[in-house]
């Protein structure tokens, strides 16, 4: 997302002419104040201000108030004067649910499946970077797996994948003997391989953006030293896509860790316990066994997977091109 | 999308000079080749068939008879066209469509004008917690949507007991919240497109006189549309793809295509061979819209994708 904030704020950037970059000569201007300043339309940001707000942060903030409730069916109704339990569903959940097996379920799986997707992604981009014959077309096929909806996605896998279905059959036909897909500790590994197959084009956009940052001169400079190609991929090529594709293995992990739709629609729910991640644990807890007060305190505590990532990703992203508000 | 992606991109065409063009153009494609061509070639085929068999499976078995699809066959034995003359009494598909289009696509039309209005004041403007705004956008999309569930679902049932508006079953339970987590996405796409406009339109319009809504109305909408179809089309498409909610806060008359889908996995507990085919058919009916929408605005939401990483 750097390189697409950034696209056109580079553009942006090359078209300024030489002196009115922000750091020269604005100070003055900005001393006064100008009737920009005076009557700015804050009332545009009220619609969507006060959404974001009502639907997202007083929720949030909910979230956290239901997680300290010994809230049920029974008590939804009334749900402000069920009994205050403190930490309790914390501790409820940790000991005696399998929260803690989810978590590493959940952390394990999307790693995996984002890291996995960095090769993919990374050749794809690289085979495509050079014109061809029908590029366009076998680009537009590479971003089909991303494009169909995650629902469909999964339940075409959960056809595919079922006991004497099409890849049972498949394999068998190359004299590959699997078992069940769908269930057993080998759906875990059918949750990541078809996490990779929806998820790798969006790797691949990200390495073709920074392709595209790449100059001719760098290309130039090492075909004159003759550099082979693994040589000029490792040491030319590769530290230009660092930026990108560190972004993309973040940005991959927090979509992973909170995919609800294909672990819930490819294997059902109850889910097989070794594909019970922490979105659908939190589900079903919700939804299934009605213990919404502990069901919050898991979702709660699915913050602290996204912490860390999230805070490099903010860290990371260019929020501001000094270019604009307050300079003016 | 190669219009986008490949500026050093060169049309050949019949004349001496654009052979020339090609030439050079041909040069320039063998200093920037990154694989050699054996590999090359093998990383594109076996991406393709990996990418092709299973869309290809999609076509097959919803063709194809329920029997043939269970026993793993992947081309079809005889053709069952009727499965998708069938599917639409199978399942309430037809109103799952209805709903899940009006209920996205309103969401896509309210949500890009809200962003592009919103995104104007955090571009052109300065007002102290600006930045933090800014981070609230992009930190808000990383928020579990399983998180976000219960406590929406409770909000919406003390609306109901409370001020004694029913709105989970409705449509409007799912319109105000894609709406609302649509917002943060399309918000950020906004704000980079704004980035890129030039001012000096704005502030000779503002010397004459016109307000901020004029400005925005007369200036900013017209020039950004391109912008404004990328954050419509992913919030139709956060409406479309969604599971999560959609299985929580409707009714049967409420119900979106992605949940009339669903059905088809509950009622395969009978025994009986599930309808596979008719599954497999309703799988690309829903899945139909969002492929075409991306066909057709690929080149503007490629550059749109990369810009928050979100599906």
């Amino acid at each position: 997302m750097t390189t697409t904030a950034s696209a056109p704020e580079r553009a942006s950037a090359a078209g300024r002419p030489e002196g009115t970059t922000p750091s020269a000569g604005r100070p003055a201007r900005r001393r006064g104040r100008s009737p920009n300043e005076r009557n700015r339309p804050f009332w545009m940001l009220l619609p969507g201000g006060i959404l974001m707000v009502l639907v997202i942060v007083i929720p949030l903030v909910l979230a956290i108030v239901i997680s300290m409730l010994d809230l049920d069916q029974y008590t939804l109704r009334s749900w402000l004067q069920a009994p205050f339990i403190g930490l309790g569903n914390f501790v409820e959940a940790v000991t005696k649910s399998t929260l803690l097996r989810s978590i590493g379920i959940s952390a394990s799986f999307a790693a995996i499946a984002a890291v996995a997707t960095l090769p993919i992604g990374l050749f794809a981009a690289l085979a495509t970077q050079n014109a061809f014959r029908g590029r366009g077309l076998v680009r537009s096929i590479f971003l089909i797996p991303y494009v169909l909806p995650t629902f469909v996605v999964a339940t075409v896998w959960r056809t595919m994948l079922q006991p004497g279905g099409v890849v049972n059959e498949g394999l068998d036909a190359l004299g590959i003997h699997t078992g069940l897909w769908l269930n057993g500790p080998q759906s875990y590994w059918a949750l990541i391989v078809v996490q990779i197959w929806s998820s790798w084009p969006f790797f691949y956009l990200l390495v073709l953006a920074g392709l595209q940052s790449v100059d001719q001169e760098v290309h130039e400079a090492a075909a004159i030293d003759g550099a082979l190609w693994w040589t000029k991929l490792r040491y030319v090529i590769l530290p230009y896509l660092r930026g990108p594709i560190a972004l993309a293995l973040i940005i991959s992990f927090l979509h992973n860790v909170n995919g609800f739709t294909l672990p819930f629609v490819l294997f059902g729910v109850p889910a097989p316990q070794d594909v019970e991640v922490l979105p659908v644990l939190t589900y079903v807890t919700s939804f299934q066994s009605f213990r919404f007060g502990l069901s919050a305190s898991m979702a709660v505590a699915s913050l602290v997977l996204i912490a860390i990532p999230l805070f490099i990703y903010l860290r990371a992203v260019k929020l501001d091109t000094g270019d604009e508000g307050g300079k003016r | 999308m190669s219009e986008i992606l490949d500026v050093p991109l060169r049309r050949p065409s019949r004349s001496e000079a654009a052979k020339n063009a090609r030439a050079t153009s041909k040069r320039n494609a063998d200093v920037t080749r990154l694989l050699p061509q054996p590999l090359l070639v093998t990383v594109i085929v076996v991406l393709l068939l990996v990418v092709l068999l299973p869309v290809l499976y999609i076509v097959f078995a919803s063709i194809n008879s329920d029997v043939s699809v269970a026993s793993g066959a992947f081309f079809p034995e005889q053709l069952h066209l009727d499965n998708y003359v069938k599917v639409w009494s199978t399942v309430a598909l037809a109103t799952g469509l209805l709903n899940s289009i009006l209920v996205s696509g309103i969401v896509a039309i309210v949500c890009a004008l809200l962003a592009v209005s919103t995104a104007y004041v955090l571009v052109r403007y300065s007002f102290r917690g600006r930045l933090t705004f800014l981070r609230a956008l992009l930190g808000l999309q990383s928020i579990p949507g399983t998180l976000m569930l219960l406590p929406v679902f409770v909000l919406f049932s003390t609306a109901a007991t409370t001020l004694g508006i029913q709105i989970i079953g409705t449509r409007w339970a799912l319109f105000v919240t894609y709406l609302t987590f649509a917002l943060p996405f399309s918000t950020w796409v906004m704000v980079t497109y704004l980035r890129g406009l030039p001012r000096e339109l704005e502030e000779a319009a503002r010397i004459d006189g016109a307000s901020s809504w004029r400005i925005l109305t007369g200036i900013i909408v017209p020039l950004s549309w391109p912008g404004i179809v990328v954050s419509a089309i992913f919030a139709f498409l956060l409406g479309w793809n969604d599971v999560l909610f959609a299985s929580v806060m409707t009714s049967p008359d409420s119900r979106t295509a992605a949940v009339a889908l669903q059905v088809f996995g509950a009622t395969q507990e009978g025994g009986a061979v599930p309808l596979y085919g008719q599954m497999m058919a309703a799988a690309l009916i829903c899945a139909a819209p969002v492929v075409v929408l991306y066909l057709v605005f690929q080149r503007y939401l490629v550059g749109g994708l990369t810009a928050g990483g979100v599906k």
